[in-house]
């Protein structure tokens, strides 16, 4: 049986960890949001200020799930956690500045190529923590509960232990990322669509 | 004072995205893609192709005058002086 034993909710002003307000954004600070929230978190990798926004959300929230219990990660070897992300405009966000770099400013940027996929944030995550699990990215018209446990389901009985997962809506006006983590016999919210539902509902109104 | 390596930082800290670091946190020797100096990576230093071509119009064109040329700041300033004599 797995459960869902933490969750976090970035919005565009508010970041939420387990349900609780951990941070809101500061209208008088010079720094874009998610970069407050990383100042917040006060963990320390340069490569954040690298990482398109689709990642940067993707890590802070993996970053806000660890801190929430930081042994937790550590008790499982590096290819046994999994991760599974979705949202619905895919790297739009990048796909466009990275056009506007070779159309407008005549100069096409590598460091924004490479963030032109939407599974990169999986890359970001991996690479920071070095995790070697299974992964994979989905497109999806809208967040669907059944998805992601299904698929987490698939994980575990291939020998996956922990699957970090969720949804990762990001645009230029807009953030909305709900991730959970699902362990395997640890006690907590049992993973269901029912009870993931009711968590998505909680947090998205 | 060599203006050319002060703007050589500047570009790098901007084009890179070094949100961190200030010019004068780099020295001209500090080696660019070693974790002892900047600690870049390969994006980088395709960064710092198409930086040159932007700022200098110096294109590489040969990988191994790229490696030599992006080993710091000084080496920079060097190739970026001896390509526009040679024009």
């Amino acid at each position: 049986m797995s459960f869902i034993t933490t969750y976090c909710h970035i919005t565009d002003r508010n970041c939420y960890l387990n349900g609780k307000l951990v941070a809101s954004f500061d209208p008088g600070s010079s720094d874009s949001w998610l970069k407050q929230l990383y100042k917040f978190n006060n963990v320390t990798y340069p490569k954040f200020y690298k990482m398109d926004t689709l990642s940067q959300c993707g890590y802070l929230a993996s970053e806000f799930i660890k801190a929430s219990n930081p042994d937790r990660f550590t008790s499982y070897a590096d290819d046994r956690i999994a991760m599974v992300f979705a949202n619905r405009c895919s790297s739009a966000e990048s796909d466009i500045r990275f056009q506007n770099s070779y159309e407008v400013l005549q100069t096409p940027s590598p460091a924004m190529f490479v963030y032109t996929l939407p599974n990169i944030v999986i890359g970001e995550i991996a690479i920071a923590n070095k995790w070697y699990g299974e992964n994979m990215f989905a497109v999806l018209p809208k967040f669907a509960p059944d998805f992601f446990i299904n698929y987490a389901e698939i994980l575990f009985s291939s020998g996956s232990e922990a699957v970090l997962a969720g949804w990762l809506d990001v645009t230029e006006v807009k953030v909305n990322a709900f991730v959970i983590l699902l362990e395997k016999n640890t006690g907590g919210i049992k993973s269901n669509i029912v009870n993931l539902t009711e968590l998505i509902e909680e947090a998205f109104t | 004072m060599d203006n050319l390596k002060e703007e050589l930082k500047k570009h790098i800290i901007e084009q890179l995205n070094l949100e961190d670091v200030r010019v004068e946190d780099i020295a001209d020797s500090d080696l660019l893609f070693d974790q002892s100096g900047l600690g870049l990576d390969s994006i980088d230093a395709l960064e710092l192709i198409v930086l040159l071509e932007k700022f200098y119009g110096i294109q590489v064109t040969k990988p191994e005058e790229g490696k030599e040329a992006f080993r710091s700041i000084e080496t920079m300033a060097q190739y970026i002086r001896k390509r526009k004599t040679a024009v």
